[in-house]
């Protein structure tokens, strides 16, 4: 009897395994052919982060919509202060893993963690997606009053390991350690990565800055790593430099500097330094790569979150990024035409956002842009 | 320097010491430093965002204008590849751009290559296509011989593998005047890179649902060095128990393949016979301008039109076949893993030959333009 009753349950188990298997097969073919449907629009992963970041990805989205551009958003809220809102982080990075592209906000990261986990939500996302690194070009816009003029500078940074590993630990009551990581392969990597930038778009110069002096092994390798590489390419110069000089000098003369390469933290530093020298955080546009995937994002990472509501940010970074998106997908076209039009509203000054020491808001920015495309 | 022009001028050249002044590696080492395995430092490709990068010899003759094509139907059909263009200059006396070239190749991986011209006469500079091959130990050349219905040519349905090794054999680029009036030219065979060369082909017919694998060879009069190549590939033969192999010599292999050419399905040949099996195969399709090779290393890979020509006097005519380039390109597509991008434009190519706008070489009208402009009218309809 009791063997009876475990076939019967056997066979209905089955039966339904069945169905459901079934079920889910009709479902992938029906993706699939929708997807062999749009064949001609670009489909693309849109995070629009915390802070300002939604008000922002509307601005990208009104001038794409004015521009024509044939690329389809796939939006989802991710949000590591806003946790029962967000969408769960895999179904995120599987459709930047399917998509290949991704536009994406800031995600505002909090300074106490109260699960008491220590990777933040960005490091997760970088790490699913092995999204190594960190591209921001640096570059003086017309019509932008700064320090410093026709700043011209790429700094790519690693950014899936070193001082981010999130590993800290309280070895004994008052003593925390904090390790920071540097692999041969990550460091090899990377560097690898930006001489192979510099080939690409014809740059002269590779900076590695470090801090070998004081971290003789573990900045050693990522310094060493670096002059490996760049023994493979003769026609590239390479030089180094100490990261505190190199702030220095950034600030005093950031004309000498081309391509740079180097660790993590250092990165983020440099990153936020170099943003301020030619208009802030609202003006400066980056990208993370991955061997597959690129997700754009603002260079400078800041919400912004206190301007939440008020219309006052300034969308520029986040219509340079959705430019760089546009080039990378072969969709150069529409982005020259925007970065013309972008650059036509800050050339004539009429209308610029507060930062930049306008008085218009983002909506009135956003529709010069719409306005002046050609 | 004048001492040099003066032995310039009594041509002494050949008998003088050559001092290697190329910067890294002399002419000396790129020949003979294979055949052996490199140890390579494991780098990554150059493969960020799903977009490759791959390095561009465009080569003499025909190469640019080929080349331009390449790069002309990639951007039409948005193909995620960007080029490094590297130019060897063919007058140079030195090899500092054959470095360069073979430094880019390295750290990128992959390379679509035309033919490059030699020209200088020094002692110290070797034929640039056999350096590449040498130095990247390049040791296996395939090219996959397949008829299009849409070519008038002497064999229909033909589809044959040549799988020919690449670095070794008479191509050692070994010879010397031992007596005043007696040349002695070396043929080298080794135990190691016919082995790796046999399992290649094997093993390529194993994936591919091939059935045959013919040796060909000259054993019967070098009984030692073909010797060893064949009985090496008998050898390996007996590894895979499902595929047929049999031999088959030289120059009855050549009489064969035009006559009946349907009896061979994957054939595996040394270097010099590779050259002319090739070439025979290639003309019963329809000429140079058709087929596409691949050079396979253990890290490296570069891709090139099948029969090895420069095409000089045809070069800036605008009557050159693009087919043969392009038909590289969609080889790299393949191997870099862009299938959709190859697919698209492998149809386009296809549809392109068959309707019948041909080049002068196969017997049309159409000049290089012409076929490149219809191409990307297929590519524009497959994509729209």
């Amino acid at each position: 009897m009791a063997l009876l009753a475990r076939n019967i349950c056997k066979a209905l188990s089955q039966a339904t395994q069945k169905n459901t298997v079934r079920a889910l097969h009709v479902g992938t073919i029906r993706q699939q052919e929708s997807s062999v449907e749009q064949e001609g629009k670009l489909k693309c992963t849109l995070i629009p982060g915390d802070g300002v970041g939604p008000e922002l990805v509307v601005a990208v989205q009104n001038v794409f919509k004015a521009a024509d551009v044939p690329v389809e958003f796939e939006p989802y809220f991710l949000s590591e202060v806003n946790p029962t809102l967000s969408a769960p982080l895999d179904q995120v990075s599987n459709s930047i893993a399917r998509n290949r592209v991704c536009l994406k906000g800031i995600l505002a990261t909090p300074d106490h963690s109260m699960t008491g986990e220590l990777q933040t939500l960005n490091m997760k996302l970088r790490k699913s997606l092995d999204l190594y690194s960190n591209v921001v070009h640096v570059k003086s816009l017309p019509g932008i009053r700064s320090r410093h003029q026709n700043v011209d500078c790429v700094i790519i940074r690693e950014q899936t390991e070193g001082e981010y590993s999130a590993l800290e630990h309280e070895s004994v009551k008052g003593v925390v350690e904090c390790l920071k990581i540097v692999t041969a392969t990550k460091s090899q990597r990377i560097a690898k990565f930006a001489f192979d930038y510099a080939v690409k778009n014809n740059r002269k110069k590779v900076t590695c800055v470090h801090k070998a002096n004081i971290m003789k092994l573990g900045d050693g390798l990522f310094l060493k790593s670096c002059q490996e590489i760049a023994k493979m390419y003769p026609r590239v110069t390479f030089e180094t430099m100490i990261v505190d000089n190199c702030t220095m000098q950034m600030v005093s003369n950031p004309h000498q500097f081309d391509v740079m390469v180097m660790p993590n933290l250092y990165g983020n530093i440099v990153d936020n330094l170099a943003s301020g020298l030619v208009g802030g955080a609202g003006v400066v546009a980056g990208a993370s790569y991955s061997a597959e995937c690129v997700v754009f994002e603002p260079g400078a990472r800041h919400t912004y979150s206190e301007a939440v509501g008020k219309n006052v940010a300034n969308p520029t970074a986040m219509l340079l990024c959705a430019v760089k998106l546009l080039n990378h997908a072969n969709l150069k076209r529409y982005g020259e035409q925007i970065r013309e039009a972008l650059n036509r509203v800050l050339n004539d000054g009429k209308v610029l956002t507060k930062d930049l020491g306008g008085q218009s808001s983002t909506t009135e920015f956003t529709a010069a842009v719409i306005n002046s495309l050609r | 320097m004048a001492a040099r022009s003066v032995l310039r001028y009594l041509k002494l050249r050949p008998v003088v010491f050559q001092s290697h002044r190329c910067a890294s590696l002399s002419g000396f080492d790129i020949q003979h430093k294979t055949p052996t395995i490199k140890k390579v430092m494991p780098i990554p490709k150059a493969h960020y965002g799903g977009r490759h990068t791959v390095t561009m010899l465009p080569g003499a003759g025909i190469g640019p204008e080929l080349m331009g094509y390449v790069k002309e139907v990639f951007k039409y059909a948005g193909v995620p590849v960007d080029f490094e263009d590297v130019e060897i200059d063919p007058n140079a006396d030195d090899n500092v751009d054959l470095d360069y070239a073979i430094t880019s190749i390295r750290r990128n991986g992959v390379a679509l290559k035309g033919n490059i011209e030699t020209r200088s006469t020094e002692a110290g500079v070797l034929s640039r296509n056999v350096a590449l091959r040498n130095e990247l130990d390049l040791y296996v050349n395939v090219l996959h011989c397949v008829s299009y219905p849409g070519v008038n040519s002497r064999q229909k349905n033909i589809d044959i593998v040549i799988v020919r090794q690449n670095t070794e054999g008479e191509y050692s680029m070994l010879e010397h005047e031992s007596v005043y009036g007696v040349i002695e030219s070396m043929k080298v065979i080794t135990n190691f890179n016919s082995e790796r060369v046999a399992r290649y082909a094997f093993e390529y017919a194993k994936r591919n649902g091939r059935k045959k694998v013919t040796t060909v060879h000259k054993a019967n009069i070098m009984k030692l060095s073909d010797g060893l190549f064949l009985e090496i590939s008998r050898r390996v033969a007996k590894d895979y128990p499902d595929i047929i192999h049999n031999d088959m010599i030289i120059d009855n292999c050549c009489m064969q393949l035009v006559s009946n050419p349907h009896q061979f399905d994957v054939v595996l040949t040394t270097n010099l016979y590779g050259a002319i099996v090739s070439n025979v195969v290639c003309g019963l399709l329809g000429g140079a301008g058709l087929l596409a090779g691949k050079n396979y290393g253990d890290h490296y890979t570069i891709f090139e039109p099948g029969t090895r020509n420069t095409g000089t006097s045809i070069a800036g005519k605008n009557i050159a076949n693009p087919i043969a380039m392009l038909n590289a390109a969609v080889d790299m597509l393949r191997h870099l893993g862009h299938k959709h991008h190859a697919i698209v434009i492998q149809n386009a190519i296809n549809k392109t030959i068959n309707q019948g706008v041909h080049t002068r070489d196969l017997g049309g009208t159409a000049t290089s333009r012409d076929v490149v402009d219809n191409i990307l009218k297929h590519i524009k309809i497959a994509t729209a």
